[in-house]
């Protein structure tokens, strides 16, 4: 694992409000990892340690029921439990090819985001839209959605 | 007439009050202005983000058609057949994963990447439920 650069954190979309200063504390946090096709990132229900974002490869995450829905782009999330509570993975995430994604460590995440209000209040609000459209999913519940 | 005299009868007294009043209002002005500053800075990122993200923008537009018809593959037909089987077996609308499981369990060759691939080309498309159907319109 390689840890990554300020311009890829840019052309992601979680990241692309920051500066320059708050990408600098970020960059030394995610690590660039390589997945293979049929490799498991999360399993529902386990405690979530390691959040995603995809740069590369197409995944697929498995909630409650069997629901379902594939990631295909750049930018996309990976265990967002991880600082959404009760940190646990609501989905099992499985690659669907090879591909190369980004991670970082929950804690870390979690203690970059109470140090610093304003990044953390950014991030966060992206975090929350995220959850919100993948809401559905989790509980099974799709009128609220389409209303 | 010299010193306190003076300055009463010159009004110097107010004068000085006047003077010390400027400089404490426009020394508030000025920290106001230097506490503001980072958000003049802000604005102005944000600003070169926004431009080059319409500029991002611009460039995919131009580059993608405007109309896209999905087409699939003959390899993706091949292997579409014996997927086809397991829908059928299954049932539509059909969860993803068991699509994966039983498909797994039956030996067929890459089965992630063959479904990511009848995903691509529009062969499995979602149902709006979180499950997925066959496009029978292909």
């Amino acid at each position: 694992m390689m840890s990554t650069d300020i311009q890829t954190l840019k052309s992601l979309d979680l990241f692309a409000d920051l500066n320059f200063g708050e990408l600098e504390q970020i960059a030394p946090l995610m690590h660039l990892m390589k997945v293979t096709e049929g490799e498991v990132l999360t399993r529902r229900g386990e405690s979530a340690r390691t959040f995603f974002i995809i740069l590369s490869g197409n995944f697929m995450l498995s909630f409650n029921e069997e629901r379902s829905f594939t990631l295909h782009n750049k930018g996309n999330i990976i265990g967002l439990s991880t600082v959404v509570t009760p940190f646990r993975y609501t989905a099992t995430a499985v690659a669907l090819t090879d591909g190369l994604v980004l991670l970082m460590q929950g804690q870390e995440f979690l203690r970059l985001v109470q140090s610093n209000s304003a990044l953390g209040d950014t991030i966060m609000r992206k975090i929350n839209e995220i959850v919100s459209e993948r809401m559905p999913y989790m509980t099974g519940d799709w009128e609220e959605r389409r209303h | 007439m010299f010193g306190l005299e003076a300055i009463i009868a010159h009004d110097g007294l107010g004068i000085s009050v006047i003077g010390i009043s400027i400089v404490f209002v426009s020394l508030v002005l000025l920290s106001f202005a230097v506490s503001q500053i980072h958000k003049l800075i802000e604005l102005w990122d944000k600003k070169k983000i926004s431009y080059q993200r319409v500029k991002k923008l611009q460039q995919k537009d131009q580059k993608t058609p405007s109309v896209s018809v999905p087409t699939v593959p003959q390899d993706v037909q091949r292997a579409s057949r014996q997927f086809k089987l397991l829908i059928e077996w299954m049932g539509e609308p059909f969860p993803l994963p068991k699509l994966l499981d039983l498909s797994e369990k039956c030996g067929l060759s890459h089965p992630h990447s063959t479904i990511n691939e009848f995903i691509k080309c529009e062969l499995i498309i979602p149902d709006e439920n979180g499950y997925y159907v066959w496009n029978k319109q292909l």
